[in-house]
């Protein structure tokens, strides 16, 4: 989960649906502002037999053929299953191997979760969400012609436990091993291993049964993670996988040149009988890798005959934003809502103060926050823990402060003292200007404020040493789908705090917390939702952690030749499973 | 001159020794652990161990160093198990990073770079040379107050600055040429001059300027030799007493500076490379630090390195060839 909040362009990850496995929501919770609304995600696991049938559906007006590109400032951090942890790295490698289940999407909202590898969304054999089984399609080959067997998908998940490739999602595997670190015992099917962890089984070729200790109804989204990628053990090319997978899906790796660029090319093995999730209209896809974030929005701004079949995920900077929102290439634009909450964390161990803690509150200028990286495109003002597409959410301002901050509360609050804090914030030229807005306005509030600069490569593992000597650091969180159980429990339950590597960054530590935490986490799935948020408000308003600065947008471009690009709603990142070049 | 040729390179030998021995110190001076960096999240002080043993910085540095330079001679492995990795000779590292031997890095990078300095340093020489020759042939006319106050305006710009400039005005506003992209000469050398066309105009202009302020200093001073006198007295044809005698007097401080900056622009186009989206040596350099990628760091430090070292090699040589005087002393 850590990985998700190191940097801005790393973006929001994965899934969007509702609460857990067995409950629908539809509702919304808008912040308003002047920004699109965002809006508690809608959908449903869907077990119709003409939901999980492929082929997909077709777009209108889209034929096969082009290329599509991809203008990137980075390189991908992995493409192996295992270590695939980042929401456009899981977009892409959509394309070159398929999970268990996936995301059905059009761009309406109408999100539904679906078999992908598998017939259906999974089967709950028991009715406690204890044991899950799941029926791979006819049909399914990898590149070489080859059938994909259960036998891979277990050999997927079984050497995602290989510390060598520790960077993926860990849901299912501390699913399968609970109660400590999840590859103490089993470490992978490499150098001896057992062939799959315990409690994976694959009674044929066709079926892959999962039985956990406890209950899991969210089984069938993390299923729609990469761990249940198949990788045949013949083609496990261990670490090397990470530059070349082998596909199941309807692109194959035509050239990786790392830092450079990768080209996908079709997989001719790949059958659009057996997937409703991908249409792969274009021939090929080709990821240009180390522009610069403004190179990339002003060439696609010009749209140059070159760039008109291009698009990019890297949010269009501040600079370039004011070309952008009129004319034609207004139209070009994709914007909306993510699933990321950035807030500016206070060190309780060392902020200790509640009053302190609470004016901090009042003094952040969070309009001008946003303004430094963006204004509206960036995101709105934020009052709560969670992003308003988390399922339950409800919106409430635990302290009724304006987004521009109240000068003569913070004071007040304050009565005279003037703390001394130290701000620390990632050293790129974004994060910078930000942190030097939440200076001022702290500075004028009657804080006395240091400013402490990080690499940004390395910022999280600074911030998130228990005994760093920082006071205030902003971090943004998405959650992997959209309920409070993937963002409450590892940012605020204290017993996860450990020396270093802490995803709890403002290290709030309350007994009554953690015993919350596991009370709502017994609860039906049903009545969860809103629980969690009630634990939010009750964090906010009693301990005062963080100052919840902005809900997170995406703003971004592409080129007038591409047909069908819309946010995806899981991924919160243009989706490019149905996405065309224009004839 | 063969004695003078072995002799420039004996010393460029014992040059680069020392630059290894200081870019394999720098490697262990980083605060950073890039065993810890590689290693990814959740990692166990085993885990590390693992990778420390992979990167093979565990052994004690003497030995680190010695099978750092025996790897660029026979080769070496990395790792062991089912980590294993091959770097044949000549190995410089293995980038666990890329999954593959820096050697490789280097030379999938290295035709960008070379593509852009070569292409740009024919357009600056011989622009700048031929400029400043002109200016100092007609000195005092229309044309060589403008060529001077054109190279003092390109003498006095950056490439971060003009380079944008030529982008905007060329590629984003106008449409004429495409974005600069790298296209590999052998595969469509028609693209991978239109590709490159860009940063060639923007370095070729910025030094070119420079090269001719340059020749025309060299050449008016030239100009006014006992040597060039005596060769019009004699009576030879102006064209000849021009290019025979005081061209090749003129230009051996230009080739010195050519010689150098082409060595220097090889090991540091990071800014043109960026500004261009170009990946060549210098943008892996960059990146590779941002990632502690520190064995390809090592290995780019140390190319710069050479060739600076063998661009003055390079330099000696010419300088012998041209100016025989030098050879002697």
């Amino acid at each position: 989960m850590r990985r998700k909040i190191r940097t801005l362009s790393i973006g929001v990850l994965s899934v969007a649906l509702v609460a857990t496995g067995c409950t629908r929501t539809t509702e919304d919770g808008g912040t308003g502002n002047g920004n699109e609304e965002a809006k508690t995600q809608t959908g449903s696991i869907s077990y119709e037999a003409a939901d999980n049938q492929g082929p997909a559906k077709a777009v209108e007006g889209a034929t096969k053929g082009g290329t599509i590109t991809v203008l990137r400032e980075f390189d991908f951090e992995h493409l192996d299953p295992a270590r695939n942890y980042v929401n456009v790295q899981q977009l892409t490698t959509g394309l070159i191997y398929r999970s268990l289940t996936g995301y059905k999407e059009n761009g309406t909202g109408e999100m539904l979760l679906v078999g992908d590898l598998a017939r259906d969304p999974g089967k709950d054999v028991n009715g406690d969400c204890k044991v899950w089984e799941f029926t791979l399609r006819d049909g399914l080959k990898y590149e070489d012609g080859s059938p994909v067997t259960s036998k891979d998908v277990a050999h997927g998940v079984a050497r995602s436990f290989a510390p060598q490739l520790n960077e993926g999602p860990h849901y299912i595997q501390q699913w399968l091993y609970p109660g400590g670190e999840y590859n103490a015992t089993y470490k992978g099917p490499y150098d001896g291993g057992k062939p799959a962890p315990d409690g994976v089984e694959t009674p044929d070729d066709k079926t892959i049964r999962f039985t956990f200790p406890e209950p899991h109804c969210d089984m069938p989204y993390a299923a729609a993670m990469a761990t249940t990628a198949p990788v045949p053990a013949a083609k496990d090319t261990k670490t090397n996988y990470d530059l070349r997978p082998f596909s199941s899906g309807p692109y194959k790796v035509k050239s990786y040149q790392r830092d450079v660029a990768l080209e996908l090319e079709r997989n001719p093995n790949w059958d659009p009988d057996s997937d409703p999730l991908r249409t792969a209209y274009p021939d090929g896809f080709r990821f240009t890798f180390g522009l610069e974030a403004a190179q990339i929005a002003e060439r696609l701004v010009a749209d140059a005959p070159a760039d008109q079949t291009a698009f990019t995920w890297t949010d269009v900077p501040p600079a370039v934003l004011s070309r952008t929102t009129t004319g034609p290439v207004a139209e070009r634009v994709v914007k909306g809502p993510t699933q990321y909450t950035w807030v500016l964390n206070i060190n309780t161990q060392r902020v200790t103060d509640l009053n302190i803690r609470k004016a901090l509150n009042y003094a952040v200028d969070k309009d001008a926050a946003l303004k430094a990286i963006g204004g509206q495109a960036a995101g709105t003002p934020a009052t709560t823990l969670m992003s308003p597409t988390t399922a339950g959410f409800k919106q409430y301002d635990a302290f009724g402060v304006p987004p521009t901050g109240d000068a003569q509360k913070a004071k007040d609050l304050l009565g005279g003292r003037t703390p001394e804090l130290v701000l620390a914030h990632a050293n790129t030229e974004l994060r910078t200007q930000q942190a030097e807005a939440i200076r001022k306005s702290l500075t004028e509030r009657g804080f006395k404020i240091t400013m402490k600069s990080i690499e940004s490569s390395s910022y999280y593992d600074e911030v998130g040493r228990k005994n760093n000597p920082y006071d205030l650091y902003l971090g943004g969180w998405g959650s992997d789908w959209p309920t409070g159980s993937t963002i409450i429990p590892p940012l605020y339950d204290g017993r996860e705090i450990g020396p270093e590597g802490n995803q709890n960054l403002s290290y709030l530590n309350d007994a009554g917390i953690s015993a919350e935490i596991d009370r709502v986490r017994k609860l039906p799935a049903a009545e969860q939702d809103a629980e969690w948020m009630k634990l939010d408000e009750k964090i906010m308003r009693e301990f005062v952690p963080v100052i919840p600065v902005y809900y997170d947008a995406t703003y971004v471009l592409h080129g007038s030749k591409v047909g069908n690009a819309f946010l995806s709603d899981a991924f919160g990142a243009i989706q490019v499973n149905t996405i065309h070049v224009k004839q | 001159m063969l004695r003078f040729i072995v002799r420039r390179l004996l010393v460029a030998v014992v040059t680069l020794i020392v630059i290894s021995l200081v870019t394999f110190g720098l490697f262990f001076a980083v605060p950073s652990s890039p065993a810890k960096v590689m290693c990814g999240k959740n990692c166990t002080a085993e885990d590390i161990a693992q990778v420390e043993e992979r990167l093979g910085i565990r052994d004690p540095l003497p030995e680190q160093y010695t099978n750092f330079v025996s790897g660029i001679f026979v080769g070496r492995t990395f790792g062991s198990g089912d980590f294993e990795r091959e770097c044949p000779a000549p190995c410089l590292g293995y980038s666990f990073r890329n999954d593959q031997p820096v050697t490789e890095i280097v030379t999938q990078r290295a035709p960008v770079t070379f593509s852009i300095v070569f292409g740009a340093a024919a357009i600056w020489i011989l622009l700048g040379v031929t400029l400043g020759m002109i200016s100092a042939l007609r000195r005092g006319t229309v044309f060589d107050r403008l060529a001077i106050g054109v190279s003092l305006a390109g003498a006095s710009m950056q490439v971060y600055f003009f380079g944008l400039i030529l982008l905007y005005l060329l590629v984003y506003a106008t449409g004429l040429l495409p974005f600069p992209t790298y296209t590999p000469l052998t595969e469509n050398p028609a693209k991978w001059a239109l590709g490159l066309l860009l940063p060639w105009m923007t370095l070729g202009f910025l030094n070119s300027a420079l090269y001719a302020r340059l020749s025309r200093a060299q050449m008016l001073e030239t100009l006014s030799e006992d040597f060039v006198r005596t060769a019009r007295a004699k009576g030879l044809p102006l064209r000849r007493v021009h290019t025979r005698h005081a061209l090749r007097a003129a230009i051996t401080p230009i080739v010195t500076i050519a010689g150098l900056d082409i060595g220097t622009a090889l090991g540091g186009t990071f800014i043109t490379e960026t500004i261009f989206g170009l990946q060549g040596l210098g943008k892996a350099t960059v990146e590779a630090v941002q990632y502690l990628n520190l064995p390809v760091v090592m290995a780019t430090v140390l190319l710069a390195a050479i060739f600076i070292v063998i661009a003055n090699i390079v330099v000696d040589v010419l300088y012998a060839v041209i100016d025989p005087r030098v050879r002697l002393s």
